[in-house]
């Protein structure tokens, strides 16, 4: 029995109304090669299904430069998201690779779920581990500069950890046993952006 | 001039080998797929006659995968003798702000040029 795990930061309900948009993928279908395209065409149009809201709840954003910072931010993660569920999933077991928009009034939160093998999740959660205990800044610079060397790569690692230094995203993990399969876990990763900390169009006013 | 095309980029290499412009989105999958716009990159610093240019003011998206690829590039140039690197960037391509600054702190004497 495998136990289920949180780790980082993950949102408790907040009881705000929420908007959410889920796409889901069979995991079997078609090689990586020729589903990676889609990658982008869904974290296109997540990014683009954000700013139907950007009109309708005035209190999401504001000026088009604003949307604009929104809208690459929810596409540069989504797209992240999708790349690494397709590259990390468990091809032997039918466990979909999923991912999740939800929108508040305040927060943007996008997810992304995928079922893993007990080795793959190991060595996700002392990735984690690192990325809890370390300032992302200086784990990105030492990241690349590994990476230049030659190193292991970390080119999934790196990707998360732009998403928090680049765009102030919160990352949060949950590592769940998967009831149909045994051995197998379902991995969610969530990132959290909060729209008031884009004020700054050229970046500089990300929080932390 | 060097041409890499596919179907979101194109990516041109002028003839001097001195300048190379970026165009659309760049997805690839990882570091074996970026290798030959990672060649390319690299045949600008062999043996610059001047400044190497490298021109991302028109590509709009790069993935996590290409941002390694530039970081291995910066991180080369800063380790040979005498290239000076310029990167020209545009306000309007929200990626530039916010991840070009990293390249920067890899290679303090990056200059980044905003359009």
């Amino acid at each position: 029995m495998i136990a289920n795990q949180t780790l980082g930061r993950t949102e408790p309900e907040s009881g705000e109304k929420c908007e959410y948009l889920a796409l889901s993928f069979s995991p079997l279908s078609a090689p990586l090669c020729s589903r990676w395209r889609n990658n982008g065409l869904s974290a296109d149009f997540l990014g683009d299904y954000v700013t139907t809201f950007f009109s309708a709840n005035g209190d999401v954003t504001d000026t088009p430069a604003h949307q604009k910072e929104i809208k690459h931010a929810v596409t540069y993660i989504a797209n992240e998201f999708l790349e690494n569920a397709m590259k990390y999933h468990e091809r032997d077991v039918d466990i979909p690779i999923g991912i999740r928009l939800e929108l508040t009034g305040s927060q943007i939160t996008i997810s992304a779920s995928n079922g893993v093998g007990a080795e793959q999740s190991d060595r996700y959660k002392a990735f984690v581990e690192r990325v809890l205990s370390q300032d992302a800044g200086e784990l990105l610079l030492c990241q690349l500069e590994e990476s230049a060397a030659g190193k292991a790569s970390i080119e999934s690692g790196l990707g998360l950890l732009t998403m928090i230094n680049d765009y102030g995203a919160r990352l949060g993990w949950q590592f769940e046993g998967h009831p149909r399969y045994p051995g197998f876990q379902m991995v969610t990763t969530s990132a959290v952006l909060i729209p008031a900390q884009y004020k700054d169009a050229n970046g500089a006013g990300v929080a932390d | 001039m060097k041409t890499i095309t596919g179907e979101s980029y194109e990516i041109r290499m002028e003839d001097n080998h001195s300048t190379v412009f970026f165009k659309g989105a760049l997805r690839l999958t990882g570091v074996a797929d970026y290798l030959p716009i990672s060649d390319l990159l690299r045949a600008t610093l062999v043996n610059p006659a001047g400044p190497v240019v490298i021109d991302l003011k028109e590509l709009d998206f790069l993935n996590s995968s290409g941002i390694t690829m530039l970081s291995r590039f910066v991180i080369e140039a800063r380790d040979r003798t005498g290239i000076k690197l310029f990167f020209i960037a545009s306000e309007s391509v929200v990626w530039h702000a916010r991840s070009l600054k990293n390249l920067q702190r890899l290679m303090p004497a990056l200059e980044i040029r905003l359009t």
